[in-house]
Protein backbone atom coordinates (compact mmCIF):
# COMPACT_ATOMS: atom_id res chain seq x y z
CA UNK A 1 0.00 0.00 0.00
CA UNK A 2 1.57 3.21 -1.10
CA UNK A 3 -1.32 5.60 -1.34
CA UNK A 4 -0.33 9.18 -1.63
CA UNK A 5 -1.76 11.70 0.75
CA UNK A 6 -1.96 15.29 -0.36
CA UNK A 7 -1.06 16.65 3.06
CA UNK A 8 1.54 14.08 3.99
CA UNK A 9 4.95 14.97 2.63
CA UNK A 10 8.19 13.06 2.82
CA UNK A 11 9.31 14.83 5.98
CA UNK A 12 6.19 13.84 7.89
CA UNK A 13 6.54 10.34 6.55
CA UNK A 14 10.15 10.16 7.71
CA UNK A 15 9.13 11.22 11.21
CA UNK A 16 6.32 8.70 11.46
CA UNK A 17 8.39 5.94 9.94
CA UNK A 18 11.03 6.59 12.56
CA UNK A 19 8.72 5.14 15.19
CA UNK A 20 8.46 1.40 15.32
CA UNK A 21 4.80 1.11 14.38
CA UNK A 22 2.88 -1.51 12.43
CA UNK A 23 1.80 -0.63 8.90
CA UNK A 24 -1.86 -0.29 9.71
CA UNK A 25 -1.25 2.25 12.46
CA UNK A 26 1.01 4.29 10.22
CA UNK A 27 -1.74 4.50 7.65
CA UNK A 28 -4.22 5.51 10.30
CA UNK A 29 -1.90 8.35 11.28
CA UNK A 30 -1.57 9.48 7.65
CA UNK A 31 -5.32 9.36 7.22
CA UNK A 32 -5.88 11.43 10.32
CA UNK A 33 -3.31 14.00 9.24
CA UNK A 34 -5.00 14.04 5.85
CA UNK A 35 -8.39 14.67 7.42
CA UNK A 36 -7.01 17.54 9.44
CA UNK A 37 -5.59 19.08 6.30
CA UNK A 38 -1.97 18.68 7.22
CA UNK A 39 0.14 19.38 10.31
CA UNK A 40 3.60 20.78 10.90
CA UNK A 41 6.54 18.57 11.68
CA UNK A 42 6.45 19.17 15.41
CA UNK A 43 2.79 18.18 15.60
CA UNK A 44 3.45 15.14 13.44
CA UNK A 45 6.13 14.03 15.84
CA UNK A 46 3.81 14.56 18.78
CA UNK A 47 1.06 12.52 17.16
CA UNK A 48 3.42 9.72 16.22
CA UNK A 49 4.90 9.74 19.69
CA UNK A 50 1.49 9.50 21.37
CA UNK A 51 0.37 6.70 19.08
CA UNK A 52 3.62 4.89 19.60
CA UNK A 53 3.43 5.02 23.38
CA UNK A 54 -0.18 3.78 23.36
CA UNK A 55 0.88 1.03 21.01
CA UNK A 56 3.79 0.00 23.21
CA UNK A 57 1.46 0.00 26.22
CA UNK A 58 -0.99 -2.33 24.56
CA UNK A 59 1.60 -4.85 23.51
CA UNK A 60 1.89 -8.14 25.31
CA UNK A 61 4.45 -7.98 28.11
CA UNK A 62 7.37 -10.32 28.11
CA UNK A 63 6.62 -13.51 30.08
CA UNK A 64 2.88 -13.09 29.58
CA UNK A 65 1.17 -16.49 29.36
CA UNK A 66 -0.42 -15.81 25.97
CA UNK A 67 -1.34 -19.44 25.42
CA UNK A 68 -3.31 -19.65 28.63
CA UNK A 69 -5.05 -16.36 27.91
CA UNK A 70 -6.00 -17.59 24.44
CA UNK A 71 -7.25 -20.90 25.78
CA UNK A 72 -9.50 -19.09 28.25
CA UNK A 73 -10.66 -16.58 25.70
CA UNK A 74 -11.75 -19.25 23.26
CA UNK A 75 -12.91 -21.67 25.92
CA UNK A 76 -15.35 -19.37 27.66
CA UNK A 77 -17.42 -18.47 24.57
CA UNK A 78 -17.16 -22.15 23.68
CA UNK A 79 -19.38 -22.92 26.64
CA UNK A 80 -22.12 -20.83 25.07
CA UNK A 81 -22.05 -22.60 21.74
CA UNK A 82 -24.71 -24.94 20.52
CA UNK A 83 -24.22 -28.62 20.79
CA UNK A 84 -26.37 -28.85 17.69
CA UNK A 85 -24.37 -30.34 14.89
CA UNK A 86 -26.53 -29.49 11.92
CA UNK A 87 -27.99 -26.33 10.68
CA UNK A 88 -28.87 -25.11 7.24
CA UNK A 89 -26.49 -22.23 6.95
CA UNK A 90 -27.44 -18.96 5.35
CA UNK A 91 -25.26 -19.81 2.40
CA UNK A 92 -27.23 -22.03 0.06
CA UNK A 93 -29.15 -25.03 1.28
CA UNK A 94 -26.10 -26.96 2.33
CA UNK A 95 -25.63 -28.77 5.60
CA UNK A 96 -22.62 -27.62 7.51
CA UNK A 97 -21.40 -28.68 10.91
CA UNK A 98 -21.34 -25.70 13.20
CA UNK A 99 -20.85 -24.64 16.74
CA UNK A 100 -18.82 -26.62 19.21
CA UNK A 101 -18.51 -29.79 17.11
CA UNK A 102 -16.97 -27.79 14.29
CA UNK A 103 -14.56 -25.98 16.60
CA UNK A 104 -13.46 -29.29 18.10
CA UNK A 105 -13.06 -30.75 14.64
CA UNK A 106 -10.79 -27.87 13.66
CA UNK A 107 -8.47 -27.92 16.66
CA UNK A 108 -8.37 -31.71 16.52
CA UNK A 109 -7.29 -31.36 12.86
CA UNK A 110 -9.53 -34.23 11.74
CA UNK A 111 -8.48 -35.76 8.45
CA UNK A 112 -11.88 -35.06 6.92
CA UNK A 113 -14.48 -32.72 8.36
CA UNK A 114 -17.93 -34.04 9.13
CA UNK A 115 -19.43 -31.98 6.36
CA UNK A 116 -16.79 -31.10 3.81
CA UNK A 117 -17.74 -28.26 1.51
CA UNK A 118 -16.15 -25.91 -0.98
CA UNK A 119 -16.86 -22.41 -2.15
CA UNK A 120 -16.00 -22.37 -5.83
CA UNK A 121 -15.55 -19.06 -7.59
CA UNK A 122 -15.65 -18.90 -11.36
CA UNK A 123 -13.70 -17.02 -13.97
CA UNK A 124 -14.83 -14.57 -16.61
CA UNK A 125 -17.85 -15.68 -18.61
CA UNK A 126 -18.35 -18.74 -16.41
CA UNK A 127 -19.13 -16.39 -13.55
CA UNK A 128 -21.58 -14.28 -15.54
CA UNK A 129 -23.46 -16.78 -17.61
CA UNK A 130 -25.66 -19.33 -15.89
CA UNK A 131 -25.29 -21.83 -18.74
CA UNK A 132 -21.50 -21.69 -18.59
CA UNK A 133 -21.61 -21.96 -14.80
CA UNK A 134 -23.67 -25.10 -15.22
CA UNK A 135 -20.97 -26.61 -17.41
CA UNK A 136 -18.63 -26.39 -14.43
CA UNK A 137 -21.29 -27.83 -12.16
CA UNK A 138 -21.64 -30.93 -14.34
CA UNK A 139 -17.90 -31.41 -14.31
CA UNK A 140 -17.89 -31.37 -10.53
CA UNK A 141 -21.08 -33.00 -9.34
CA UNK A 142 -20.90 -36.78 -9.23
CA UNK A 143 -23.45 -38.06 -11.72
CA UNK A 144 -24.85 -41.46 -10.95
CA UNK A 145 -27.11 -43.63 -13.02
CA UNK A 146 -30.28 -42.63 -11.19
CA UNK A 147 -29.82 -39.06 -12.39
CA UNK A 148 -29.48 -40.16 -16.00
CA UNK A 149 -32.32 -42.55 -16.55
CA UNK A 150 -34.50 -45.35 -15.21
CA UNK A 151 -33.28 -48.76 -14.16
CA UNK A 152 -35.50 -51.77 -14.41
CA UNK A 153 -34.69 -55.35 -13.52
CA UNK A 154 -36.13 -58.10 -15.61
CA UNK A 155 -35.98 -61.19 -13.43
CA UNK A 156 -37.40 -63.55 -16.05
CA UNK A 157 -34.66 -62.78 -18.60
CA UNK A 158 -32.03 -62.04 -15.96
CA UNK A 159 -31.21 -58.61 -17.38
CA UNK A 160 -30.88 -55.09 -16.09
CA UNK A 161 -32.24 -52.40 -18.37
CA UNK A 162 -31.16 -48.80 -18.24
CA UNK A 163 -33.31 -46.38 -20.13
CA UNK A 164 -31.34 -43.17 -20.48
CA UNK A 165 -33.11 -39.86 -20.61
CA UNK A 166 -32.01 -37.99 -23.75
CA UNK A 167 -32.70 -34.57 -22.32
CA UNK A 168 -30.62 -35.19 -19.24
CA UNK A 169 -27.74 -36.47 -21.35
CA UNK A 170 -27.84 -33.40 -23.57
CA UNK A 171 -27.92 -31.19 -20.52
CA UNK A 172 -25.09 -32.88 -18.64
CA UNK A 173 -22.79 -33.35 -21.62
CA UNK A 174 -23.22 -29.92 -23.19
CA UNK A 175 -19.99 -30.20 -25.12
CA UNK A 176 -20.92 -33.43 -26.91
CA UNK A 177 -23.41 -32.97 -29.72
CA UNK A 178 -24.25 -36.55 -30.42
CA UNK A 179 -26.38 -38.34 -27.81
CA UNK A 180 -25.29 -41.68 -29.28
CA UNK A 181 -21.67 -41.00 -28.36
CA UNK A 182 -22.66 -40.23 -24.79
CA UNK A 183 -24.78 -43.37 -24.51
CA UNK A 184 -21.88 -45.42 -25.88
CA UNK A 185 -19.56 -43.84 -23.34
CA UNK A 186 -21.96 -44.73 -20.54
CA UNK A 187 -22.27 -48.30 -21.78
CA UNK A 188 -18.48 -48.61 -21.78
CA UNK A 189 -18.22 -47.19 -18.30
CA UNK A 190 -20.69 -49.82 -17.12
CA UNK A 191 -18.72 -52.59 -18.86
CA UNK A 192 -15.46 -51.46 -17.27
CA UNK A 193 -16.89 -51.01 -13.81
CA UNK A 194 -19.01 -54.14 -13.56
CA UNK A 195 -17.12 -56.48 -15.86
CA UNK A 196 -20.19 -57.41 -17.91
CA UNK A 197 -21.07 -57.20 -21.60
CA UNK A 198 -23.69 -54.66 -22.55
CA UNK A 199 -26.07 -54.42 -25.48
CA UNK A 200 -27.22 -51.02 -26.56
CA UNK A 201 -29.88 -49.76 -28.90
CA UNK A 202 -30.22 -45.99 -28.96
CA UNK A 203 -30.47 -44.94 -25.33
CA UNK A 204 -31.45 -48.34 -23.96
CA UNK A 205 -28.65 -50.30 -22.36
CA UNK A 206 -29.10 -53.92 -21.28
CA UNK A 207 -26.84 -56.29 -19.45
CA UNK A 208 -27.02 -59.30 -17.17
CA UNK A 209 -24.86 -61.70 -15.16
CA UNK A 210 -22.76 -64.31 -17.04
CA UNK A 211 -24.52 -67.15 -15.28
CA UNK A 212 -28.22 -66.85 -14.45
CA UNK A 213 -28.14 -65.90 -10.77
CA UNK A 214 -30.74 -63.90 -8.94
CA UNK A 215 -28.30 -62.82 -6.29
CA UNK A 216 -25.72 -61.65 -8.83
CA UNK A 217 -28.41 -59.73 -10.71
CA UNK A 218 -29.38 -57.72 -7.65
CA UNK A 219 -25.75 -57.19 -6.83
CA UNK A 220 -25.18 -55.71 -10.30
CA UNK A 221 -28.01 -53.25 -9.78
CA UNK A 222 -26.51 -52.20 -6.45
CA UNK A 223 -23.09 -51.69 -7.98
CA UNK A 224 -24.58 -49.85 -10.94
CA UNK A 225 -26.06 -47.26 -8.61
CA UNK A 226 -22.61 -46.42 -7.22
CA UNK A 227 -20.83 -45.82 -10.52
CA UNK A 228 -19.82 -42.22 -11.11
CA UNK A 229 -20.37 -41.43 -14.79
CA UNK A 230 -19.33 -37.87 -14.69
CA UNK A 231 -17.91 -35.44 -12.17
CA UNK A 232 -15.95 -36.04 -8.99
CA UNK A 233 -16.86 -38.87 -6.69
CA UNK A 234 -16.49 -36.79 -3.52
CA UNK A 235 -18.86 -34.06 -4.59
CA UNK A 236 -22.41 -35.15 -4.08
CA UNK A 237 -24.23 -31.90 -4.71
CA UNK A 238 -23.55 -28.46 -6.10
CA UNK A 239 -25.64 -25.37 -5.50
CA UNK A 240 -25.37 -22.29 -7.68
CA UNK A 241 -25.92 -18.89 -6.15
CA UNK A 242 -25.75 -15.44 -7.57
CA UNK A 243 -23.70 -13.19 -5.35
CA UNK A 244 -22.21 -9.78 -5.33
CA UNK A 245 -18.61 -9.57 -6.29
CA UNK A 246 -16.81 -7.28 -3.90
CA UNK A 247 -13.96 -6.53 -6.26
CA UNK A 248 -15.84 -5.66 -9.41
CA UNK A 249 -19.06 -4.46 -7.78
CA UNK A 250 -20.94 -6.69 -10.18
CA UNK A 251 -22.75 -9.96 -9.70
CA UNK A 252 -21.30 -13.38 -10.23
CA UNK A 253 -22.29 -17.00 -9.89
CA UNK A 254 -20.68 -18.84 -7.02
CA UNK A 255 -20.88 -22.60 -6.54
CA UNK A 256 -21.23 -24.29 -3.15
CA UNK A 257 -20.48 -27.97 -3.03
CA UNK A 258 -21.42 -30.69 -0.65
CA UNK A 259 -18.25 -32.74 -0.38
CA UNK A 260 -14.78 -31.57 -1.18
CA UNK A 261 -12.15 -32.40 -3.80
CA UNK A 262 -10.08 -29.27 -3.70
CA UNK A 263 -7.12 -30.34 -5.84
CA UNK A 264 -9.29 -31.69 -8.65
CA UNK A 265 -11.57 -28.70 -8.68
CA UNK A 266 -8.76 -26.15 -8.90
CA UNK A 267 -7.70 -27.49 -12.27
CA UNK A 268 -11.18 -27.56 -13.82
CA UNK A 269 -11.59 -25.13 -16.70
CA UNK A 270 -13.58 -22.09 -15.64
CA UNK A 271 -12.80 -22.38 -11.92
CA UNK A 272 -11.08 -19.36 -10.45
CA UNK A 273 -8.09 -21.02 -8.79
CA UNK A 274 -7.21 -17.86 -6.90
CA UNK A 275 -10.35 -17.55 -4.79
CA UNK A 276 -11.81 -21.04 -4.49
CA UNK A 277 -11.63 -22.45 -0.97
CA UNK A 278 -12.41 -25.62 0.93
CA UNK A 279 -13.32 -26.10 4.58
CA UNK A 280 -11.07 -29.15 4.72
CA UNK A 281 -7.82 -27.81 6.16
CA UNK A 282 -5.85 -30.88 5.10
CA UNK A 283 -6.87 -30.50 1.48
CA UNK A 284 -5.86 -26.87 1.58
CA UNK A 285 -2.55 -27.89 3.16
CA UNK A 286 -1.88 -30.50 0.46
CA UNK A 287 -2.70 -28.19 -2.42
CA UNK A 288 -1.68 -24.75 -1.28
CA UNK A 289 0.81 -25.36 1.50
CA UNK A 290 1.15 -24.69 5.16
CA UNK A 291 0.62 -20.92 5.05
CA UNK A 292 -2.73 -21.29 3.29
CA UNK A 293 -3.69 -23.95 5.83
CA UNK A 294 -2.88 -21.51 8.62
CA UNK A 295 -5.05 -18.90 6.96
CA UNK A 296 -7.89 -21.39 6.55
CA UNK A 297 -7.73 -22.40 10.21
CA UNK A 298 -8.10 -18.76 11.24
CA UNK A 299 -10.93 -18.17 8.78
CA UNK A 300 -12.82 -21.29 9.75
CA UNK A 301 -12.52 -20.85 13.51
CA UNK A 302 -13.49 -17.18 13.25
CA UNK A 303 -16.44 -18.04 11.01
CA UNK A 304 -17.59 -20.75 13.42
CA UNK A 305 -17.55 -18.31 16.33
CA UNK A 306 -19.17 -15.57 14.25
CA UNK A 307 -22.05 -17.84 13.24
CA UNK A 308 -22.80 -18.27 16.92
CA UNK A 309 -22.64 -14.56 17.60
CA UNK A 310 -19.38 -14.92 19.49
CA UNK A 311 -17.25 -12.80 17.24
CA UNK A 312 -15.98 -10.63 20.06
CA UNK A 313 -13.23 -13.19 20.52
CA UNK A 314 -10.09 -11.37 19.48
CA UNK A 315 -8.66 -12.67 16.26
CA UNK A 316 -5.18 -12.79 17.81
CA UNK A 317 -6.19 -15.77 19.92
CA UNK A 318 -7.23 -17.67 16.83
CA UNK A 319 -4.07 -16.60 15.05
CA UNK A 320 -2.05 -18.00 17.93
CA UNK A 321 -3.89 -21.31 17.68
CA UNK A 322 -3.29 -21.45 13.92
CA UNK A 323 0.37 -20.51 14.37
CA UNK A 324 0.94 -23.30 16.85
CA UNK A 325 -0.94 -25.84 14.75
CA UNK A 326 1.21 -25.09 11.69
CA UNK A 327 4.48 -24.36 13.47
CA UNK A 328 6.21 -27.55 12.37
CA UNK A 329 5.41 -27.16 8.71
CA UNK A 330 2.40 -29.43 8.78
CA UNK A 331 -0.96 -29.42 10.51
CA UNK A 332 -0.86 -30.76 14.03
CA UNK A 333 -3.82 -31.16 16.32
CA UNK A 334 -3.91 -29.45 19.70
CA UNK A 335 -4.82 -32.52 21.71
CA UNK A 336 -3.04 -35.49 23.19
CA UNK A 337 -1.97 -36.80 19.78
CA UNK A 338 -0.58 -33.46 18.70
CA UNK A 339 0.83 -30.46 20.49
CA UNK A 340 -0.04 -31.35 24.08
CA UNK A 341 1.23 -34.89 23.59
CA UNK A 342 4.60 -33.80 22.28
CA UNK A 343 5.57 -31.57 25.16
CA UNK A 344 8.97 -32.21 26.67
CA UNK A 345 7.79 -32.43 30.23
CA UNK A 346 6.42 -35.70 31.58
CA UNK A 347 4.32 -33.97 34.21
CA UNK A 348 2.82 -31.54 31.69
CA UNK A 349 1.74 -34.42 29.47
CA UNK A 350 0.42 -36.42 32.39
CA UNK A 351 -1.60 -33.45 33.58
CA UNK A 352 -3.40 -33.23 30.23
CA UNK A 353 -4.93 -36.62 29.50
CA UNK A 354 -4.38 -40.32 30.28
CA UNK A 355 -2.24 -39.52 33.29
CA UNK A 356 -1.31 -43.05 34.28
CA UNK A 357 -0.09 -44.08 30.82
CA UNK A 358 2.24 -41.12 30.61
CA UNK A 359 3.66 -41.66 34.07
CA UNK A 360 4.10 -45.35 33.46
CA UNK A 361 5.84 -44.83 30.11
CA UNK A 362 8.06 -42.18 31.62
CA UNK A 363 8.99 -44.47 34.47
CA UNK A 364 9.75 -47.35 32.10
CA UNK A 365 12.01 -45.16 29.97
CA UNK A 366 13.58 -43.38 32.91
CA UNK A 367 12.56 -39.92 31.68
CA UNK A 368 13.59 -36.80 33.51
CA UNK A 369 11.62 -33.60 33.98
CA UNK A 370 13.52 -30.32 34.12
CA UNK A 371 10.56 -28.46 35.62
CA UNK A 372 10.90 -25.61 33.15
CA UNK A 373 7.27 -25.23 32.19
CA UNK A 374 4.23 -23.87 33.97
CA UNK A 375 2.22 -27.02 34.62
CA UNK A 376 5.13 -28.92 36.13
CA UNK A 377 5.80 -26.14 38.60
CA UNK A 378 2.16 -25.87 39.60
CA UNK A 379 2.25 -29.59 40.34
CA UNK A 380 5.39 -29.43 42.46
CA UNK A 381 4.32 -26.16 44.08
CA UNK A 382 7.08 -23.87 42.89
CA UNK A 383 6.84 -20.43 41.26
CA UNK A 384 5.90 -20.77 37.61
CA UNK A 385 8.05 -19.23 34.95
CA UNK A 386 5.58 -16.62 33.76
CA UNK A 387 5.22 -12.97 34.58
CA UNK A 388 7.23 -11.94 37.64
CA UNK A 389 7.81 -15.61 38.36
CA UNK A 390 10.31 -15.67 35.54
CA UNK A 391 12.53 -12.91 36.87
CA UNK A 392 15.50 -13.79 39.01
CA UNK A 393 16.61 -11.15 41.46
CA UNK A 394 19.95 -11.04 43.11
CA UNK A 395 20.80 -8.85 46.04
CA UNK A 396 24.08 -6.97 46.17
CA UNK A 397 25.33 -4.33 48.52
CA UNK A 398 25.64 -0.75 47.43
CA UNK A 399 29.06 0.72 48.05
CA UNK A 400 29.51 4.04 49.75
CA UNK A 401 30.24 5.90 46.53
CA UNK A 402 26.84 4.91 45.16
CA UNK A 403 28.18 2.48 42.54
CA UNK A 404 27.04 -1.10 42.36
CA UNK A 405 28.97 -3.59 44.42
CA UNK A 406 31.45 -5.71 42.62
CA UNK A 407 29.21 -8.72 42.25
CA UNK A 408 29.30 -11.00 39.29
CA UNK A 409 25.77 -11.12 37.87
CA UNK A 410 25.10 -14.14 35.79
CA UNK A 411 22.48 -13.54 33.16
CA UNK A 412 19.50 -15.78 33.61
CA UNK A 413 19.28 -18.22 30.76
CA UNK A 414 15.56 -17.95 30.28
CA UNK B 1 -1.01 -27.17 -13.29
CA UNK B 2 -2.49 -24.52 -11.06
CA UNK B 3 -0.23 -21.66 -10.02
CA UNK B 4 -0.44 -21.96 -6.25
CA UNK B 5 1.19 -18.62 -5.54
CA UNK B 6 -1.69 -16.80 -7.22
CA UNK B 7 -4.22 -18.06 -4.68
CA UNK B 8 -5.40 -15.41 -2.28
CA UNK B 9 -4.77 -17.69 0.72
CA UNK B 10 -1.12 -18.06 -0.21
CA UNK B 11 1.12 -15.22 0.95
CA UNK B 12 4.31 -14.31 -0.82
CA UNK B 13 7.21 -16.67 -0.09
CA UNK B 14 10.70 -15.46 -0.92
CA UNK B 15 14.04 -17.10 -0.26
CA UNK B 16 16.40 -14.85 1.61
CA UNK B 17 20.18 -14.93 1.52
CA UNK B 18 22.47 -15.90 4.36
CA UNK B 19 23.26 -12.32 5.28
CA UNK B 20 19.60 -11.44 5.75
CA UNK B 21 19.05 -14.65 7.73
CA UNK B 22 21.82 -13.73 10.13
CA UNK B 23 20.58 -10.19 10.71
CA UNK B 24 17.03 -11.48 11.23
CA UNK B 25 18.21 -14.11 13.72
CA UNK B 26 20.14 -11.46 15.64
CA UNK B 27 17.21 -9.07 15.56
CA UNK B 28 14.83 -11.60 17.09
CA UNK B 29 17.53 -13.28 19.18
CA UNK B 30 16.58 -16.77 18.08
CA UNK B 31 18.42 -19.76 16.71
CA UNK B 32 17.77 -21.02 13.22
CA UNK B 33 16.24 -24.25 14.51
CA UNK B 34 13.75 -22.31 16.62
CA UNK B 35 12.06 -20.76 13.59
CA UNK B 36 8.72 -22.11 12.45
CA UNK B 37 9.19 -24.77 9.78
CA UNK B 38 8.02 -25.36 6.24
CA UNK B 39 8.33 -28.68 4.42
CA UNK B 40 10.59 -28.94 1.41
CA UNK B 41 7.68 -30.33 -0.63
CA UNK B 42 5.28 -27.56 0.38
CA UNK B 43 3.41 -26.46 -2.76
CA UNK B 44 3.86 -22.76 -2.01
CA UNK B 45 7.63 -22.97 -1.61
CA UNK B 46 9.80 -21.57 -4.44
CA UNK B 47 11.27 -24.45 -6.46
CA UNK B 48 14.87 -23.60 -5.75
CA UNK B 49 14.45 -23.74 -1.97
CA UNK B 50 16.61 -26.34 -0.26
CA UNK B 51 16.62 -27.85 3.19
CA UNK B 52 18.23 -25.40 5.60
CA UNK B 53 17.16 -22.31 3.67
CA UNK B 54 14.95 -19.67 5.26
CA UNK B 55 11.92 -18.22 3.49
CA UNK B 56 10.49 -14.84 4.25
CA UNK B 57 6.72 -14.78 4.24
CA UNK B 58 4.84 -11.53 3.89
CA UNK B 59 1.25 -12.05 4.95
CA UNK B 60 -1.72 -9.81 4.57
CA UNK B 61 -2.42 -9.50 8.23
CA UNK B 62 -5.71 -8.81 9.92
CA UNK B 63 -4.11 -6.85 12.71
CA UNK B 64 -1.50 -4.96 10.75
CA UNK B 65 -1.51 -4.52 6.99
CA UNK B 66 1.55 -6.61 6.31
CA UNK B 67 3.10 -9.08 8.69
CA UNK B 68 6.51 -10.57 8.05
CA UNK B 69 7.26 -14.06 9.19
CA UNK B 70 10.05 -16.56 8.55
CA UNK B 71 10.08 -20.30 8.11
CA UNK B 72 12.98 -22.72 7.97
CA UNK B 73 12.85 -25.25 5.15
CA UNK B 74 12.98 -28.81 6.49
CA UNK B 75 12.87 -32.31 4.99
Amino acid sequence: MTETYAHVDDDVRAIVEDYNLPESLRHRIYETIEDRGGVDLEQADEIAHAVSSRYEDSRVEAHDPVGTVSAQSIGEPGTQMTMNTFHYAGVAEIDVTQGLPRLIELVDARKTPDTPMMTVHLEDEYAENRERAHEVVWQMEATKILALGDISTNVADMIVQVDLNEETLAERWPTVDDIDTVAQEIAETIEDALGVDTRRSETLIEFGPDQPSYRRLLQLVEELRDIVFKGLEDISRVVIRKEENEKTDGEEFVLYTEGSAFGDVLSIEGVDATRTTSNNIHEVYRNLGVEAARETIINETMETLREQGLDDVNIRHLMLVADIMTNRGEIESIGRHGISGSKDSVLARAAFEVTVNHLLDAAVHGEEDDLDGVIENVIVGKPVSIGTGDVDLRMGSIEADGGAADVELEPSDD
Amino acid sequence: MVDVSQHELVPEHTLIDEEEVESMLTQYDVKRAELPKIKRKDPALPDEAEVGDVVKIVRDSRTTDKAVSYRLVIE
